[in-house]
């Protein structure tokens, strides 16, 4: 005997899972769980419980299985999406990085064009004709010039933006 | 082109054709089912009692239940499948618990839970259910899965994540003192 259980406890617990407790039980045994402490606890404990187990499973209004199985079948879902989403976002990330360095690399290599370029643009694109006389001097047309390439670059940030939320 | 017809398996299941997943997936459907008539009852009792809070026992059976079905559980057998069940279940009323809020089961005051469980109906109950709310939430699990879901010690241990030879020791005294808390009628 363990200072935790009792010899006969197995004999108790094997009637109080059968349901023979104390009907179909020996008259020795139930004068050993009249004498016994552990015993009586076990059975208190375990008749107690089994019948809570019992009484409470009346109660629950369960939700219908094919509502648990379709919510389990969209978390699965939003998971593989997930995961495979994950990639392609390392790519654009890495798309993104490459693209940053090319311009950086090409702003180095040839910047003193790209500028002469950019100070060139307003004539080639005759913008002096477009604009009024007061505008059309050299600091007037970079006013002009630098507003509208960065809204064109607003509006691709919106553009790709609204793209990426549509997906 | 939308991109799940390209890949159609990242969405029907790993590794299976399209048309064979589908079957596949009525016929789990169908025994999904019937597991969950045969094990939904005794695992929202245990979740009901041991958080003495039938609304959190609805929730958190759904959530187990769908977890259950997006983990890769176990395949041998309605047992094995049933303790894994009880496993999610015991790790979601834990993770409840640790979180920081008023709802916490320390803090809700004991009438609450008489007044919502509805279940102190006979006379057991009526002693069964203020003690109950005497014991440790630890404790409450241990001997509900002991004694109302009559799980072995190393079952116990599997499903509450505790030493398999720690049980012995936390259910004698668990049971001690439940046995002496329904002698007393429940009170301390």
């Amino acid at each position: 005997m363990s200072p935790f259980s009792c010899v006969r406890e197995r004999e108790v617990t094997e009637l109080l899972d059968q349901g023979y407790w104390p009907e179909a039980c020996p008259a020795d045994l139930r004068a050993h769980v009249e004498s016994c402490r552990m015993c009586a606890d076990l059975v208190a404990v375990t008749t107690a419980f089994q019948e809570a187990r019992q009484q409470t499973m009346q109660l629950p209004r369960l939700e219908s299985p094919g509502a648990i199985w379709w919510r389990a079948q969209l978390r699965r879902r939003n998971r593989a999406i997930e995961r495979v989403g994950r990639p392609i976002l390392g790519a654009q990330i890495f798309a993104l990085v490459i693209s940053v360095v090319v311009a950086a690399a090409v702003l180095a290599w040839r910047g003193s064009s790209l500028k002469a370029w950019f100070v060139d643009l307003p004539r080639a694109l005759h913008l002096a004709a477009l604009v009024p006389a007061a505008l059309s001097q050299s600091s007037g047309m970079a006013s002009i010039v630098l507003p509208v390439l960065a809204t064109v670059a607003l509006l691709s940030g919106v553009v790709v933006y609204l793209a990426t939320e549509k997906q | 082109m939308p991109w799940e017809s390209i890949i159609p398996n990242v969405l029907a299941g790993e590794g299976q054709p399209l048309a064979a997943s589908s079957l596949v997936a009525a016929m789990d459907n169908e025994q999904f089912a019937a597991f969950y008539a045969r094990s939904a009852r005794s695992l929202w009792a245990y979740l009901a009692r041991v958080s003495r809070d039938p609304a959190l026992a609805d929730d958190l059976t759904q959530e187990s239940y769908v977890r259950f079905l997006c983990a890769h559980h176990p395949e041998d057998g309605d047992v094995a499948a049933r303790r894994y069940l009880f496993r999610i279940a015991t790790n979601l009323l834990r993770d409840h618990w640790r979180r920081p809020q008023s709802s916490s089961i320390e803090e809700m005051p004991e009438e609450m839970f008489i007044a919502k469980c509805g279940v102190a109906q006979s006379d057991s109950q009526a002693m069964l259910e203020p003690a109950m709310a005497l014991m440790r939430p630890r404790d409450r699990q241990l001997l509900w899965l002991a004694y109302a879901e009559g799980y072995s010690h190393h079952e116990i241990a599997e499903v509450t994540g505790l030493a398999s030879a720690s049980i012995r020791l936390l259910l004698f005294r668990a049971r001690r003192k439940m046995a002496r808390l329904l002698r007393q009628g429940g009170e301390a």
